[in-house]
């Protein structure tokens, strides 16, 4: 007779095996499955056509598009996907560290042969699919490049102060102290997330202490408490001395930041390219232009340089279907479906984009912002490690909120994450 | 006499064990495999002995995280049981009871991310019910950044926590006085007892089970607690609100850092336990009432 013990254990390994079962096994169906954030109505418009051309061209499969919130997408969601039964075949991510983090983990396939003489030859440019390799291996395709921070102003609220775009650091400071004395907020972020003012003020201090030793502390070992990065951190508590940012700035999120510009009741708002298509659909008598970072004194950086990423989808490795993923994806880059890609406010990067009419030209003169910047900057939360990023603006949301000196504030940073 | 088929209780047990398995035993077991190694969930893991043990001891963050959660249980167990029970006392000596009970106990009905969203515009500094009344009445010095002031965030929290779960408590204790027989109260009466003198020394003690009970609770799920400070304050700010479990969501989910989060998750699990069995061992059945 067998021992209570051994029947349990004969329950525990079944439960196991069952266990095993459940776990991640690429698809081997006719579904292409696809994941990204939500883009929004007119970019999911898009999206469903040529998800509808894909199945016509290709009678018996079918495309399954997963459209998940942003913030939900960007942490846990495509990671459960990714390690779910279904994953997807083909997936939305950032150029930088995350997609070094997929090929290291296995889910990027290399795609070179596709760009050399497959369905996606031609399509770009090789400038442009430099940005998109690892190791010399192209591992996504492009989509679009975001210019994540510049300072979008309200043109009536700056006239009726009477004072002009601020150009320089010296100007942003006055133009909040007019602003101020007129009774309108200068600047609104939202910010308890803490990366939208830290997109922007990672921006600032990449200014200030030069790109180079922006990359070389965010990207690797070096400590964040130097005299450069002090500096930097010294002129957010200006922007806090000067009472430039809305006292609500830690407690709202970027959606009631973006609320309080669209209704008029701050001057400016420093926050990403896709305000315009936002802009149009909440607020379309909203006369509003923006201006690129005001240029920081003294900076050891690059004052024409660009805050931005670039964005587009990768083929997973474990997928079965990746002739077909990149046949999709050469659908979704056809001149006819770029056209529509534009006029839903994205900046495709084919080479056929440039010959849009229908865009924005505020949008237009983001896309050239980002073409023409004699330096790019990568946002810490896309192109570095999330713990240091996390970290990061932590430490500038303390400053800015006048909780912290910049001192104590970048050696939290250290002890944080342990340099 | 002896069972012919041994087997079959087993067989009886192997559902409910199965599940018991698959949504209790095997997670836990698994977290707490996981604590002892670096992975960020799907890439290669490496085992890393105690490591993130030492290193949630050493992190202020996650010290300060219990901190947090201890005042915001002590501030529940007044705003939800201790107003909880106020409010059935008064129901049970009152008329209209019914409509008040539905009242309060209405919000326990909505899901916690509807309440949280639906009190950030309450709180909203610039757009807020609460600033743009005190602003009507000319009470401007009294307007705050509700949820992004230090020294308001954490109560204002509660006291979201407060509204909701109040009703809830409300119920227990209001059930609980119904029990209580009407010749206790009676009797009390006849010796001259007051309303405030009955609730005070003859409902309240003799409902102390349920008290007990309900303080268990509102202890044990202050350490759950989740969605309200996840929507309302996301930690913030400066980590002024940030409680063990937003914490551990920040690590595992957006860093995924799964083993230093399972570490967390295993501390935390840990202390709850600890609590929950100290608490039932002071107040065992019989030892109170």
């Amino acid at each position: 007779m067998r021992s209570p013990a051994k029947h349990l254990a004969a329950l525990a390994t079944g439960a196991v095996v069952l266990a095993a079962a459940c776990t991640s096994a690429p698809a081997s169906d006719n579904v292409l499955r696809i994941a990204m954030g939500s883009p929004g109505e007119a970019q999911i418009r898009v999206w469903d056509d040529v998800a509808k051309q894909f199945e016509a061209a290709n009678p018996g499969m079918k495309v399954e598009l997963n459209y998940q919130d942003d913030d939900l997408y960007q942490t846990i969601g495509l990671q459960n996907l990714l390690n779910g039964r279904n994953a997807p075949d083909i997936y939305f991510e950032w150029t930088g560290n995350r997609l070094a983090q997929r090929v290291k983990d296995g889910f990027a396939a290399d795609i070179s042969s596709k760009f050399d003489s497959g369905p996606l030859a031609g399509l770009f440019d090789d400038t442009t699919l430099d940005e998109y390799k690892i190791e010399d291996k192209i591992v996504m395709v492009p989509y679009s490049a975001d210019v994540t921070n510049v300072l979008w102003y309200n043109k009536q609220i700056l006239a009726d102060a009477g004072v002009q775009p601020p150009t320089s650091w010296e100007e942003l400071l006055a133009v909040c102290d007019t602003l101020n004395a007129a009774g309108v907020t200068p600047i609104a972020s939202g910010n308890k997330d803490l990366w939208a003012a830290g997109n922007w003020l990672s921006h600032m201090a990449s200014r200030v202490v030069g790109e180079d030793a922006y990359v070389s502390t965010l990207g690797g070992t070096g400590k964040f408490a130097t005299p450069e990065w002090e500096k930097a951190f010294g002129y957010i508590t200006e922007l806090a001395d000067h009472k430039c940012v809305n006292e609500s700035a830690n407690s709202i999120d970027d959606n009631e930041g973006a609320q309080l510009f669209f209704q008029g009741k701050a001057a400016m708002h420093p926050i990403g390219s896709w305000l315009v298509s936002w802009a149009i659909d909440e607020a379309p008598d909203l006369d509003f232009d923006y201006v690129n970072l005001p240029a920081m004194p003294d900076g050891a950086g690059n004052q024409d340089s660009v805050i931005g990423v670039q964005t587009g989808f990768v083929i997973n490795a474990k997928s079965a279907k990746v002739d077909k993923a990149a046949e999709f994806m050469a659908m979704l880059n056809s001149d006819e479906n770029v056209q529509k890609l534009i006029e839903a406010e994205v900046t495709p990067l084919t080479k056929s984009a440039s010959a849009g009419q229908d865009i924005d030209s505020r949008s237009a003169n983001l896309t050239a912002l980002l073409n023409d910047a004699p330096a790019i900057v990568l946002p810490p939360d896309t192109g570095y490690d999330l713990e240091m990023a996390d970290a990061l603006y932590a430490a500038e949301a303390a400053v800015l909120g006048g909780q912290q000196t910049p001192a104590e504030a970048l050696g939290g940073i250290d002890k944080k994450i342990g340099r | 006499m002896k069972s012919t088929r041994p087997v079959t209780p087993y067989l009886f047990l192997a559902p409910a064990l199965a599940v018991f398995g698959f949504a209790v035993l095997a997670p836990m077991l698994l977290t707490v495999g996981f604590s002892f190694t670096e992975w960020n969930g799907f890439g290669p893991m490496t085992f890393v002995g105690v490591d993130n043990y030492a290193r949630a001891t050493a992190d202020a963050v996650f010290r300060d995280s219990f901190v947090h959660v201890v005042i915001y249980i002590l501030a529940t167990l007044v705003l939800e049981v201790a107003l909880g029970l106020g409010l059935a006392g008064l129901l049970s000596v009152g008329r209209g009871g019914l409509w008040f009970r539905v009242a309060f106990f209405a919000p326990v009905m909505l899901p916690l991310v509807v309440v949280a969203v639906l009190w950030s515009f309450v709180y909203n500094a610039d757009f807020g019910l609460i600033n743009a009344g005190l602003g009507a009445i000319g009470l401007h010095d009294f307007q705050r950044v509700w949820l992004g002031d230090t020294s308001t965030a954490l109560l204002a929290v509660s006291f979201v926590s407060g509204w909701v779960f109040a009703g809830f408590y409300m119920m227990i204790f209001y059930a609980a006085f119904r029990q209580i027989p009407n010749e206790v109260l009676e009797a009390a009466r006849m010796d001259g007892a007051g309303e405030w003198a009955l609730f005070r020394l003859v409902k309240v003690p003799m409902i102390r089970n349920a008290i007990a009970v309900a303080i268990l609770l509102c202890v044990t799920g202050g350490f759950q607690g989740f969605d309200l400070f996840f929507v309302l304050t996301n930690g913030g700010p400066y980590g002024s609100t940030e409680i063990p479990t937003t914490y551990l969501v920040k690590t595992v989910f957006r860093n995924g850092d799964v083993g230093y989060g399972s570490a967390m998750a295993v501390v935390l699990t840990a202390i709850v336990l600890g609590v929950g069995f100290v608490y039932t061992r002071l107040h065992r059945p019989g030892t109170t009432a």
